[in-house]
């Protein structure tokens, strides 16, 4: 009988680097960064490390396939190290293999790596269109705000809200992140915007305006797992440790048949309620903070549904009450989340964790939550219809 | 009745009509634009000679297959791969059916029907055409684009009784592998020539073949080879019918190919039992047909309401676009490749250009196939019935319109589509009113281009839902 992974990894290192246009940088010197902090906080010799995993999405128009890309930044000597993609849950999915790896006893160390470098693709990191040789036939190639967007209309549908109403409350929950933003050094944005500037930005796809759309950024992001015995040992008494990293992925019913109607996401309310599952913990009641694909606003407002921390058709109003802001019940995006403090799409998901982590060691500077207990990550890849919902839950081993 | 018949005959026009003088307007610093008047019917940038000949015959081949299927158009997108057999596999008919590409004047349509008639077997004869035409030129402004089907057999509507045909190359106008535009000569010329050497003659053979005096025919569906000729070519033959095909090219615009067939599907829906019809066409020579109606023909009342609706622009620049007149750079956005391989289309293209779904073991329609069914709670790989979603009821689950994304006549709509029965698909949306798409739309498909390919000169094909309704050209 499985018995899940909670409190078997300990993180023990998390690095980040300054998202945005890092015209200067290139994937390897971005690796570098994030790793750099992360082997400084764990505390440990870089030789320690025993397998490492790459996370890259858009491979194709980057860094180069394959994980070697990562073991000649970091020179790692001839240690397994494997690259995965899982869409924008990449680094999630890397930091899941490395924590998989301490938890099976197979390794002491691990290294989690989520890197993109997308502004040296000239086009704003836009995949290439292509959905395969035979889905190419008849599959739209709709941008990532299209397929998004299409929550909009069928949540108006669903619960009958009023479209104004609903832009309003995107509305505030981009103007919720940029304040958050404003605060984050690392942040790829860090202005504040008022809502009068994000209700009249120009259309992007139906509803979704400028800003409700979080763009793309240059940046990586690391973790470094190991035993929550060995992080003792390093002298660590209360470590951070994993409670939870739960995936649920799209196996066509949402887009092939005949259920869904479009105004949530499967994927996110079954990754999230196993993930609760498998820490112990009520949501509401103990998440103290939350880190969410809000790739878009609309995307973000739908999650705290799914997620469960908003009752169904009732987080228009939720979001409108502030009960996802800096001061709310459960603040989401403190760091400014994929709207502001970037979304280099293979690193978004460690980012996200390393977020969860600076809060729960109380490194968060100006931006720190008091009483931190949970912190959860949702991370998700594709679209409302094809997607892949990764989330996890990260807190003190006691 | 013993002899040859009309069985069937259906039209198609895209959405759009370029109100000619507004887009005049946009070139009257040169003094070019033609005549100025009218509306001419703009093919989308999805559409081509294709698409529009098999959405005209989805009306005629709804209830049975034919023996053989014939395209015709001057305008086919490919010189090699029929469009006949694409169409074929569009209207998911038999794999026997007999399948033959018609090309080479404006006539050939015309001339295909007048082989059937004198043949046997039940023949769809399709003409789709979308030709181009060099900016401010008159045939920018008079051509228009669209599509026709006409079904023969050996019952039906409308009787085959006369014929005569006229070989001449009297060169009006020529288009080439080297000048793929019209290149068109002296009108007067024409006018006069085409009228009196060509159509007129061949037009009294016809009668004198059926044994009629012209002055009995009751319809006409004659192509003009300029605007304004019927009345000199009326005089020349005795005819004292009104002529569809002059109506056609002030509203949808000279539809080259197709254009005297949707003339004569006009005409056809016009008719009463006993009326004499007159079809001609003209291009290198002349075909003359006569037809007594016997009954109403199948499909011929799609052909006069697409003549009644659709969405008028002004719009020149759009027109000069979606005609390819004029090169938009739309930036790195449209910087792809969208290769189709032959192993991919042998696969699955079939499926795709016939959009067929698959009816799994509980009875769940889906699309695409696939070995296991989408149908929750399926144990293992199913055979799948084909189920052929084309023409069945759908409406929208979810939409937008995306401004992002590339498409070459934004924005890109697209969303979930719920067919009845079953089957869901995530689908682009074409033809959008002024109002847009919603939540709960009802849908009707459409044959599209899918992806084209301008490197390697390929195209590949799928269906694509529009509004269910279209708009009413009085509104």
């Amino acid at each position: 009988m499985a018995t899940g992974i909670k409190d078997r990894v300990a993180v023990i290192g998390m690095g980040c680097t300054q998202f945005g246009e890092r015209w200067d940088k290139g994937a390897d010197d971005l690796m570098v960064e994030a790793f750099e902090e992360a082997i400084a906080d764990a505390g440990i010799d870089r030789s320690q490390i025993e397998a490492a995993w790459m996370g890259n999405a858009l491979d194709d128009i980057s860094v180069g396939n394959s994980a070697l890309p990562l073991a000649h930044a970091l020179r790692l000597q001839t240690i397994p190290v494997s690259r995965v993609e899982n869409m924008c849950a990449t680094g999630t999915e890397a930091l899941r293999a490395a924590t998989y790896a301490v938890a099976s006893g197979a390794v002491d160390f691990a290294l989690a790596l989520g890197v993109e470098k997308l502004k040296d693709t000239g086009y704003g990191g836009l995949p290439l269109k292509t959905k395969g040789l035979a889905n190419d036939l008849w599959m739209p190639y709709g941008s990532a705000p299209g397929t998004f967007a299409q929550l909009a209309g069928a949540y108006t549908a669903r619960h009958g809200v009023d479209a104004a109403d609903l832009k309003r409350a995107m509305g505030h929950v981009s103007w919720k992140s940029h304040q958050n933003g404003a605060l984050n050094p690392k942040a790829h944005l860090r202005n504040p915007v008022d809502m009068e500037k994000i209700l009249s930005a120009p259309m992007i796809a139906d509803p979704l305006g400028l800003f409700d759309c979080c763009g793309v950024s240059d940046g990586a992001a690391c973790a470094i797992v190991t035993t929550p015995e060995i992080a003792k040992s390093l002298g660590r008494a209360n470590p951070v440790t994993v409670k939870a990293i739960q995936l649920s992925a799209s196996n066509g019913w949402e887009m092939q048949y005949g259920e869904w109607d479009g105004a949530s996401v499967r994927n996110t309310q079954v990754a999230s309620r196993r993930a609760y599952a498998e820490a112990g913990i009520d949501p509401r009641a103990d998440l103290s903070m939350t880190e969410v694909h809000d790739c878009f606003s609309i995307t973000e407002l739908v999650t705290m549904e799914d997620l469960g921390l908003s009752n169904e058709g009732r987080a228009l109003f939720d979001v409108l009450d502030g009960d996802y802001d800096a001061n709310g019940r459960i603040p989401c995006q403190i760091d400014g989340g994929l709207k502001c403090f970037g979304h280099p799409v293979g690193a978004s998901g460690l980012r996200m964790a390393y977020e969860v982590y600076i809060q729960l060691e109380g490194r968060a500077g100006s931006r720190q939550r008091q009483n931190m207990d949970f912190g959860l990550t949702h991370n998700l890849g594709g679209s409302p219809f094809n997607s892949v919902a990764a989330v996890s839950i990260l807190g003190r081993l006691n | 009745m013993s002899g040859r018949f009309i069985s069937g005959a259906s039209g198609y026009l895209p959405l759009l009509r370029l109100d000619r003088a507004a887009a005049a307007k946009a070139l009257r610093f040169s003094g070019l634009g033609g005549r100025g008047a009218g509306t001419r019917a703009v093919a989308g940038w999805d559409e081509d000679a294709l698409t529009l000949a098999v959405e005209a015959s989805r009306a005629l081949v709804s209830e049975s297959a034919p023996a053989k299927f014939i395209f015709a158009s001057t305008s086919a997108p490919f010189f090699e791969r029929s469009q006949a057999t694409l169409a074929i596999e569009a209207l998911a008919l038999p794999v026997a059916t007999r399948s033959n590409d018609v090309a080479g004047s404006r006539r050939c349509a015309v001339a295909a029907l007048l082989d059937a008639v004198q043949g046997s077997g039940d023949t769809v004869i399709a003409a789709g055409e979308k030709r181009p035409a060099r900016a401010g030129s008159a045939q920018h402004f008079r051509f228009g684009d669209g599509g026709v089907a006409v079904r023969v057999g050996d019952v039906g509507a409308a009787r085959f009784i006369g014929s005569a045909s006229l070989s001449r190359d009297l060169v009006d106008t020529y288009a080439s592998r080297e000048h793929p535009t019209p290149y068109v000569y002296e009108e007067r010329f024409v006018r006069e020539v085409s009228a009196r050497d060509v159509i007129a003659p061949t037009i009294r053979a016809a009668c004198a073949d059926a044994g009629i005096d012209p002055s009995a025919i009751t319809h006409a569906a004659v192509h003009e080879p300029l605007p304004n000729l019927w009345r000199d070519i009326a005089k020349l033959s005795g005819v004292t019918a009104p002529n569809y095909a002059t109506d056609l090219e002030a509203k949808a615009g000279d539809l080259g190919a197709a254009h005297a067939l949707y003339a004569f599907a006009l005409a056809l829906d016009a008719a009463k039992a006993g009326d004499i019809i007159l079809l001609a066409s003209f291009g290198s020579g002349c075909d003359a047909l006569l037809f007594e109606a016997t009954g109403d023909t199948p499909g011929s009342s799609v052909a006069s309401a697409m003549l009644a609706t659709g969405i008028v622009t002004t719009d020149y620049v759009r027109f000069l676009s979606l005609t390819g007149e004029i090169a938009l750079d739309w930036g790195v956005r449209s910087e792809f490749e969208q290769k189709a391989q032959g192993t991919v289309l042998e696969r699955h293209g079939r499926n795709t250009i016939g959009f067929i779904g698959g009816r799994d073991s509980a009875g769940n329609v889906q699309f695409p196939k696939s070995r296991m069914p989408v149908r929750p709670g399926a144990t293992g790989p199913e055979p799948m019935a084909d189920i052929r979603l084309a023409d069945v009821a759908a409406n929208l689950v979810s939409v937008t319109a995306d401004r992002l994304n590339y498409t070459p006549d934004p924005p890109f709509w697209f969303g979930l589509v719920q067919f009845d029965g079953g089957a869901r698909v995530l689908m682009e949306l074409t033809d959008a009113d002024p109002k847009g798409f919603s939540v709960g739309d009802p849908l009707a498909m459409r044959l599209r281009i899918k992806g084209i390919d301008r490197k390697r000169g390929f195209r590949t094909y799928f269906w694509k839902a529009a509004p269910h309704v279209r708009p009413s050209l009085e509104n």
